[in-house]
């Protein structure tokens, strides 16, 4: 039963971080090698409230949302933005933003070091499972991630069906240049895909903690079953993403579980190795991922307009 | 002798990227393929040295005693002290583990690429790079293939040459290697087969429409440069006289790669040579001068996260303003036949 819970909760936040790196795969077209650690920047975001003024890593979660929101959108604005104007390549975006990856591991080491210096604790790696407790015989954070979750879709739901920008947004991830034409503003759909990205991978990242250990090179191992999981659900469509992250997340738990029930203990060091064959036998049968054939039109669209 | 050894630091690791570099040019300056992962191949030649050639060795001298890690020591000292006697074993021993590695690095390169059949590049450079991660991980925790994060000993293959000279010896043997690779892939791009990788890059369909199969192409391609990759793993394993498979870390071994690449200017092989050459002797005085950033600038932290951040920036620079490098991509040079025919048509008709 413990295993289920850790795998549903695991799962849970592979979700929100396939979503992330979907929607802006969507608007930008750029798969963003940087997401594992925008959700380690949300897990330090935690940590220092936790150390610094005492504030639980449940409540700083509105924190951690609109500080990965805006770190998301300042790795647009100043770094894609100013390369999609002069129509740079996709591999060199790609680039980019491992480029982008880097600085913040190299950023958030350094800070790592000296929040350890300043609280005079060792914050090298941190794990919250201690700071965990029980809600109706369930672990909170199987509560708190769901309940996430639960909410974020529904958010979703209701801005992408419900209001005038939702349309807006859809049109655009559609097709641009039509929605160009009539009259939509593509670039904040791009900005606020980005927002939402980062936004969703810093909750992520901060409730990361309860499940594993965190080191600042942590997002570098993570963003293996992120791309598994988007790669699964077809990097096309939200949906794609949330069947993905789930299918990722389940068999890389449970699967290494049992095999590990089977074969013994040293099995347990794999779990990446599940998500990377679930990956290929997905790219395999169906390239295109559970999404399916929506993202054929975009490809093509795509091409014509890159040269 | 400060100065020496800085200087010798700077050859050791020039030859070292140089290799690198070289093959990632091959496979994405000339034939456009986004191999992000080019770790993998680096490790393969260290699995190779570490991995391959110690059991070969442990098996024919017959030493006993627990596992990999336990056995390559004795293997060590035992070996070190053979080839102290007899040089020739020791550069034996070298030419076997730069086969061993090429053999292996070019059919790891090979299987690698297969998924390249079904995938469009961004999709591909993402599975490249979860290939190689998911490796990576299984050597470094999998203490069985190479020692893991405890590493195993590597027996010095120069353990004739006197201690003081030792790390000449190796600049100099690395400096040898690195030539010997950049004539060849210089001799090699300047080939059909170069100008072949750089209609490939350019337009698939105009190559697949003069009869060339792109996946055998690519396939080629990509055993070609791993075999050369996984050479200068195995010659970092060797100089290094160990391997720890936590050193074969993504940052060291693709993204540097990719920033000396774009830095020196993709598709030329001296732009390759230039942009490998700045970012060393960046590289090696911030690892000599560590501890001085640290204490003049007051650092609360180690200065390599400083490194990550500086190379990162570097490298958004370089793709922002100089995305050509710093020496541009020359159009292909005509080939002798075209010229002649030219200079034919020339005397044909004087008058234009």
């Amino acid at each position: 039963m413990a295993v289920l819970e850790g795998a549903v909760v695991y799962s849970n936040l592979l979700v929100l971080l396939a979503i992330g790196l979907t929607i802006t795969y969507i608007t930008t077209g750029v798969p963003n090698f940087a997401q594992g650690s925008m959700a380690i920047f949300g897990s330090f975001v935690s940590l220092s409230l936790w150390l610094l003024f005492n504030i639980h890593p449940y409540y700083s979660l509105p924190v951690s949302f609109i500080l990965g929101g805006g770190l998301g959108i300042a790795i647009y604005i100043l770094v894609l933005k100013p390369m999609i104007k002069k129509e740079a390549m996709v591999v060199t975006l790609m680039i980019a933003t491992l480029a982008v990856d880097l600085i913040l591991l190299g950023v958030l080491g350094a800070y790592s070091d000296t929040l350890a210096e300043l609280t005079g604790k060792g914050t090298k790696k941190f794990i919250f499972t201690p700071l965990d407790f029980k809600l109706a015989g369930l672990d909170a954070i199987l509560v708190v991630s769901s309940a996430v979750i639960v909410f974020i879709l529904f958010a979703l739901f209701l801005l992408l069906y419900k209001t005038k920008f939702g349309i807006a947004l859809r049109a655009s991830m559609e097709n641009p240049a039509l929605a160009e034409i009539m009259g939509v503003n593509v670039e904040h759909t791009r900005l606020f895909s980005w927002f939402l990205s980062g936004s969703l991978a810093a909750v992520a990242g901060s409730l990361l903690p309860f499940r594993q250990e965190i080191v600042p090179a942590t997002g570098a191992i993570i963003i293996v079953s992120i791309f598994a999981a988007s790669i699964v659900g077809g990097l096309g469509s939200i949906y794609g993403a949330l069947a993905g992250g789930y299918i990722i997340g389940m068999s890389e738990s449970l699967i290494t579980f049992y095999l590990s029930k089977a074969v013994g203990p040293s099995v347990l060091l794999y779990s990446k190795v599940v998500s990377l064959l679930v990956l290929i036998i997905a790219l395999i049968v169906s390239p295109k991922g559970i999404a399916g054939l929506e993202i054929w039109r975009k490809r093509t669209w795509r091409r014509s307009t890159s040269s | 002798m400060a100065q020496e050894y800085l200087l010798l630091d700077i050859i050791l690791w020039f030859s070292i990227y140089l290799i690198v570099a070289l093959s990632l040019n091959i496979e994405y300056g000339y034939a456009g393929i986004p191999n992000f992962g080019r770790a993998l191949a680096v490790l393969i030649g260290a699995i190779a040295v570490g991995g391959v050639v110690n059991r070969i060795l442990i098996v024919l001298l017959g030493i006993e005693g627990g596992g990999l890690i336990e056995t390559s020591g004795t293997l060590k000292s035992t070996v070190n002290a053979m080839i102290a006697q007899n040089p020739l074993l020791g550069l034996g021993i070298l030419v076997l583990c730069l086969l061993i590695a090429a053999l292996m690095g070019a059919v790891t390169g090979a299987l690698f690429i297969l998924p390249s059949a079904k995938l469009r590049q961004d999709y591909l450079a993402i599975t490249l790079l979860a290939i190689s991660e998911v490796l990576f991980l299984v050597s470094n925790y999998n203490t069985s293939i190479i020692g893991g994060y405890y590493g195993v000993s590597i027996p010095d293959v120069l353990a004739f040459v006197p201690g003081e000279k030792r790390f000449l010896a190796f600049a100099l043997l690395g400096v040898g290697i690195a030539l010997l690779v950049y004539l060849f892939v210089e001799r090699l791009l300047t080939s059909p087969y170069g100008r072949l990788l750089k209609a490939m890059r350019e337009n698939e369909d105009v190559v697949k429409a003069f009869g060339k199969n792109i996946l055998v192409l690519r396939i080629k391609t990509v055993a070609l440069g791993s075999a050369i990759a996984a050479l200068a793993g195995a010659f970092y394993s060797l100089y290094s006289v160990n391997v720890i498979a936590s050193t074969f870390f993504r940052v060291d071994w693709t993204f540097f790669p990719f920033l000396m690449l774009l830095l020196g200017g993709m598709g030329n092989n001296r732009g390759v040579a230039l942009g490998v050459f700045s970012f060393v002797i960046v590289k090696v005085l911030l690892i000599v001068y560590k501890f001085e950033i640290k204490s003049t600038l007051h650092l609360p932290f180690e200065a390599t996260w400083l490194e990550y951040i500086l190379f990162g920036v570097l490298m958004l620079l370089i793709l922002y303003y100089k995305p050509d490098g710093l020496i541009k991509e020359k159009p292909v040079t005509m080939t002798p036949p075209i010229k002649h025919a030219l200079k034919q048509k020339a005397k044909e008709t004087p008058g234009r």
